[in-house]
C-alpha cells in the first residue's frame, strides 16, 4: 500500500509540473500584454519599463521558475488592469465558490439519492419511468440553458435576488447562492439518481437482502439499513470526482448569475487578457482536479487490494 | 447451419445502471435472430453484424426518434443556404428584438438579424463542429491508443503520460486555454475540443487493445507469420474499436455544448457569427423583458433538441453495438 501511494503521488507531482509548464507556455503564446494593440499605443520606452517591472525581460525558464516559486508562497502579483493584489482578489472569490460548490453538492446528493431510491424501490412503475425521463433530460440539457431559464423565470421573484445586481441592495449570501447552486447541481443530481438506481437494484438482488426479508424485517428496515448502505459506495466516489467537473460548471453558472466567485473572476480576466489573474485560477483548478483524482485512486486501492498490483 | 459466437445475445439479466426507458418496453425474445446470421467469412458476415446492430437499435424507440432528428438536422445543415429565408448576418437596426411574426418566424435579435435564419446557420455550425470533433478525435485516439496498447513499454508510457497531463485540465478550462493560444475561430474551437477529447478515446482504445493482444487468435495470427501491421489493422482494430467508437459518438453532443458554452462566455467563436451560445449571450440583457423572451428560448430549444437527439442515439448505439458495455 505504501509503495502504491508513493508511486501515485510521484505521478501526480509529474502531472502537475507538466501542466503548470503548459499553462505558462500558453501564457507566452498569448503574447505581450504591453504591446500596442488597436487603439492602445504604448511608447517603446514605457513598454521596456513595464516589462522590466514585471520581470518579463528575463529568459523564459527564469520566468517559469520564478512563477513556480511565487505560486508556492501565494504571491500571485498584481493584476494588469488596476494593480490590485491577485491574492486578495482570490481570497474574496474562493470562499464564495466554495460555498456554491458545497451547496450544489448538498442539493445533488439529497435530490439524486432520493430520486434514485424511489426509482429503484418502485422499479418499472410510473414513478420509475417519470424519474428516468427527468434524469435523461437533466443530463441532456446544457448547464447554461438551465441557468438562463432559471434566471429568466425566477431571479427577482420571491427570495431570489434580481440579476444584474444593484449596488444599493444588500443580499445575504444564502439567498444569492440558491439559484446558481441549483443550476450547478442539476446534471450531477440526475447522474447520481441513475447511479443510485442501478446500484440499488443490484444490491436488492443480493442474498443478504433476501435473508433480511426472510427473517421478517420490515421493508423499511430492509431498504434503509441493508440495501441503502451497500449501494451508496459508487455515489460517494462519483461525488468525489465530480467536484473537479463542478469547477468547470461554476464558470458558466457564476457568469450567468453574476456571482462573485472564482469562475466569474476567470471569465472577466480572460476578456481583459488579465494574465496574472488567469494563471493562478487555472493552476488552482488543475491542482484541485489532480489532488481529487489521486485521492480517489488511493481510496480505491485501499478498498480493493487488486488495484495496488497494477 | 452453425451459429456464430455473438457476445451480445445472452439475455441480459442485469439491469443497467444508466437505464433508459428502453427497459420498460416488453423484452422481446432475443433468440430468433441468432439463427439467421450465417457464419460466413468476409463481407457477408459484416453485413450480418450491421443488420444485427440495427435490429437491436430499432427496438429502442427513443434512439430511433433521436436518429430521425439527427438526420433531419443533417439535412437542414446541408440545405441551410437554400432554405434560409434571410441572410443570417444581415443586420437591420430599425427592426431589432421584434417578437416572432409572419416575416420573422423566430423574431429578430439585438442587431435586427432574422433569428430563424440564424438558428438554421447554427444547425450547420453545430453539425460541422460536432462531427469534425468526433472524427478527428476518433482518428487520433484510435491510432495512438492502438500503438500504445500494442507496442507497450516506453511508447505506451509516453502516450499515457501525455493523456494524464491533458486530462488534468477540467475540460472547459482546458478548451479556454487552447483557444486563447490559437485565437478565435471555428477551426480553432474544433482543434481545442479535439485536443481535449482524444486522450479518453486513446485510453479506451489502449485498454481493449491490451486485452486483445494476448488473445489466442492474435497469437494464432502471429504464429502463421502475420506482420504487426496486419495483426493490428485486420485483427485487433475491428474487434477493439467498439468502446472507442461509442465514446466518440456520445462526444458529439458534448462537443456541441462545449462550443456553445465557449460562445456563451464570449470565447473562441467570433461574436458576429450566429451561433446558439452567442445568441443566448446576446439575449442576456433581455432576459426579464416582456416580449423579448424569443431571443433566448429559440436558441435554447435548438441546443436542447440537438443534444438530446445525439444522446439518445448514443445510448441506443451503446446498447446495440455491445450490450455488455451497457
Amino acid at each position: 500500500m505504501g509503495k502504491f501511494i508513493t508511486r501515485r503521488l510521484a505521478h501526480a507531482v509529474l502531472v502537475i509540473v507538466a501542466a503548470t509548464f503548459l499553462i505558462y507556455l500558453g501564457l507566452f503564446a498569448i503574447g505581450d500584454p504591453f504591446a500596442s494593440s488597436g487603439e492602445k499605443t504604448v511608447p517603446p520606452e514605457i513598454q521596456e519599463a513595464l516589462r522590466e517591472k514585471f520581470g518579463m525581460d528575463q529568459p523564459f525558464f527564469v520566468q517559469y521558475l520564478t512563477y513556480l516559486q511565487n505560486m508556492f508562497t501565494f504571491d500571485f502579483g498584481v493584476d494588469f488592469e488596476q494593480r490590485r493584489d491577485v491574492a486578495d482578489m482570490l481570497a474574496n472569490a474562493v470562499p464564495a465558490t466554495a460555498r456554491l460548490a458545497l451547496f450544489a453538492i448538498a442539493i445533488e446528493i439529497i435530490i439524486g439519492l432520493t430520486a434514485g431510491i424511489i426509482a429503484a424501490v418502485s422499479q418499472y412503475t410510473f414513478r420509475d419511468v417519470l424519474i428516468t425521463v427527468i434524469t435523461t433530460l437533466g443530463i441532456g440539457i446544457p448547464v447554461f440553458v438551465v441557468g438562463i431559464g432559471l434566471r429568466a423565470g425566477l431571479s427577482g421573484e420571491w427570495i431570489f435576488p434580481a440579476v444584474p445586481r444593484s449596488f444599493t441592495i444588500e443580499v445575504p449570501w444564502y439567498q444569492e447562492v440558491i439559484l446558481p447552486a441549483i443550476t450547478l447541481a442539476i446534471i450531477d443530481a440526475a447522474f447520481i439518481a441513475r447511479l443510485m438506481r442501478g446500484s440499488m437494484l443490484e444490491v436488492m438482488r443480493a442474498d443478504y437482502v433476501r435473508t433480511a426479508r426472510a427473517k421478517g424485517l420490515s421493508e423499511r428496515k430492509v431498504i434503509g439499513k441493508h440495501a441503502l448502505r451497500n449501494s451508496i459506495i459508487p455515489v460517494v466516489t462519483y461525488t468525489g470526482v465530480s467536484l473537479g467537473v463542478l469547477l468547470g460548471g461554476a464558470l458558466i453558472t457564476e457568469t450567468i448569475f453574476e456571482y462573485q466567485g472564482v469562475g466569474y473572476l476567470l471569465v472577466r480576466a480572460i476578456s481583459q487578457q488579465n494574465a496574472p489573474v488567469i494563471v493562478p485560477i487555472v493552476v488552482f483548478a488543475v491542482l484541485t482536479f489532480v489532488a481529487l483524482s489521486t485521492l480517489v485512486d488511493i481510496l480505491y486501492a485501499y478498498l480493493d487490494p487488486r488495484i495496488r498490483l497494477h | 447451419m452453425t451459429t456464430p459466437p455473438q457476445s451480445g445475445h445472452e439475455p441480459d439479466t442485469q439491469v443497467p445502471a444508466q437505464a433508459l426507458i428502453t427497459q420498460f418496453e416488453a423484452p422481446e425474445p432475443l433468440v430468433e435472430e441468432t439463427t439467421e446470421a450465417p457464419a460466413i467469412k468476409g463481407g457477408r458476415r459484416r453485413t450480418g453484424q450491421i443488420r444485427d446492430i440495427w435490429k437491436r437499435f430499432r427496438r429502442n424507440k427513443l434512439a430511433v426518434v433521436g436518429l430521425a432528428v439527427v438526420g433531419f438536422l443533417m439535412v437542414i445543415a446541408i440545405l441551410q443556404p437554400f432554405i434560409s429565408p434571410y441572410d443570417p448576418m444581415e443586420q437591420n437596426l430599425l427592426n431589432t428584438r421584434k417578437p416572432p411574426s409572419g416575416n420573422h418566424f423566430f423574431g429578430t435579435d439585438i442587431l435586427g438579424r432574422d433569428m430563424f435564419s440564424g438558428i438554421l446557420y447554427g444547425v450547420k455550425l453545430a453539425m460541422i463542429v460536432g462531427w469534425s470533433v468526433m472524427v478527428l478525435s476518433l482518428i487520433v485516439g484510435v491510432a495512438l491508443g492502438a500503438i500504445a496498447g500494442f507496442r507497450g513499454k516506453a511508447v505506451d508510457s509516453i502516450i499515457m503520460r501525455v493523456t494524464d497531463i491533458v486530462l488534468a485540465f477540467p475540460s472547459l478550462i482546458g478548451a479556454i486555454l487552447v483557444v486563447q493560444i490559437f485565437g478565435n475561430g471555428i477551426w480553432q474551437v474544433i482543434i481545442a475540443l479535439v485536443l481535449l477529447s482524444w486522450p479518453t478515446a486513446a485510453r479506451l482504445m489502449r485498454g481493449s487493445t491490451l486485452s486483445l493482444r494476448e488473445s489466442e487468435y492474435v497469437e494464432a495470427a502471429r504464429s502463421i507469420g502475420a506482420s504487426d501491421t496486419r495483426i493490428v489493422t485486420r485483427h485487433v482494430l475491428p474487434n477493439a474499436i467498439a468502446p472507442t467508437l461509442i465514446y466518440s459518438f456520445s462526444h458529439i453532443g458534448v462537443a456541441i455544448v462545449a462550443m456553445a458554452s465557449l460562445a456563451f462566455l464570449g470565447i473562441g467563436v467570433p461574436a458576429d457569427i450566429p451561433e446558439w451560445g452567442t445568441m443566448i449571450a446576446d439575449a442576456v440583457p433581455s432576459l426579464n423583458v416582456e416580449g423579448e423572451s424569443h431571443m433566448w428560448i429559440f436558441p435554447s430549444l435548438a441546443i436542447v433538441v440537438t443534444t438530446l437527439a445525439f444522446a439518445f442515439v448514443a445510448d441506443g448505439l451503446r446498447d446495440s453495438i455491445d450490450p455488455k458495455l451497457r
